[in-house]
């Protein structure tokens, strides 16, 4: 039914960058957490959540997501997200999201505020 | 027939089996953005995917969210996936909304044609009914899931 996550982990000076590809739902939790982990391996402080256009999240993603919100926020990082259509802009800004993760309408733009 | 041998619904049907299909179904063009079905009102009538994309919607009712809220449960978005299985199962009433993502093209079963056909071909019929317990069943698991990740996530914020 979905498309599979994906998640590239790069990293741009202090910035942990997580690439999400494909569809975020409940089964997404293994590739978030891995992202996460290696970026906290890698003493990241700073995360950006970039996803593309077409993304499709759903309630058990929005879940998902909002687990690693709460860990950024008891490690004391900075997390921004990025890439997100209106439509979901609306819906994170309706269940909360927005008030533990600043959302942007470009990578750089993002990059300007974690910098 | 193309359109519906990719549907679960229809999987292990024979080829006269799915002609009988192909006669009771026609197409349907409709307009990202467009709604397909309503949460609550009477399900009369099974979509199958053949081109785009659907979303399906949970309206969320309560004073802690906006009265407008639809909860994003899913999106369909290969040939064969099916909306309206409610149409299948009493009361026939739909349980989720679904909006066109994108422009899309459907195949479009009254319940009532289906349900003709099921009781002149019992075989017909009992496989359809196999196919979407299993389907339910698939559902129930990934429901489950999510409930397990709600459940951690209370859990966590308990205890700090």
């Amino acid at each position: 039914m979905n498309q599979e996550t994906e998640i590239n982990l790069e990293q741009q000076g202090d910035i942990a960058i997580f690439d999400v590809k494909g569809d975020v739902t409940a089964l997404s939790g293994p590739f978030f957490t891995k992202a996460y982990q290696t970026a906290n391996d890698q003493g990241a402080c700073k995360i950006l959540m970039k996803f593309t256009e077409d993304a499709y999240i759903n309630s058990g993603g929005i879940a998902i997501i909002i687990q690693i919100l709460a860990q950024t926020k008891r490690n004391n990082q900075q997390i921004c997200i990025t890439g997100l259509s209106n439509h979901f802009q609306k819906i994170f800004n309706m269940v909360g999201i927005t008030k533990f993760a600043r959302i942007y309408n470009t990578v750089e733009d993002a990059l300007r505020d974690l910098s | 027939m193309k359109f519906l041998s990719p549907c679960y619904l229809f999987k292990g049907l024979s080829e006269p089996q799915l002609n009988a299909l192909l006669k009771i179904n026609r197409e349907i063009r409709v307009k990202k953005g467009q709604f397909l079905i309503h949460e609550g009102q009477p399900a009369e009538k099974l979509f199958v995917l053949k081109q785009g994309a659907i979303e399906l919607l949970l309206r969320i009712n309560d004073d802690l969210v906006n009265d407008n809220f639809e909860l994003p449960i899913a999106i369909l978005r290969h040939p064969g996936d099916c909306i309206g299985t409610s149409a299948l199962v009493e009361p026939h009433e739909y349980s989720l909304s679904a909006r066109c993502f994108e422009d899309s093209e459907l195949r479009i079963i009254k319940y009532s044609d289906l349900e003709s056909l099921m009781l002149g071909d019992h075989e017909l019929g009992c496989i359809l009914m196999k196919n979407l317990a299993q389907h339910l069943l698939n559902r129930l698991k990934e429901t489950r899931q999510e409930l397990k990740i709600h459940f951690k996530m209370l859990f966590k914020s308990s205890r700090h």
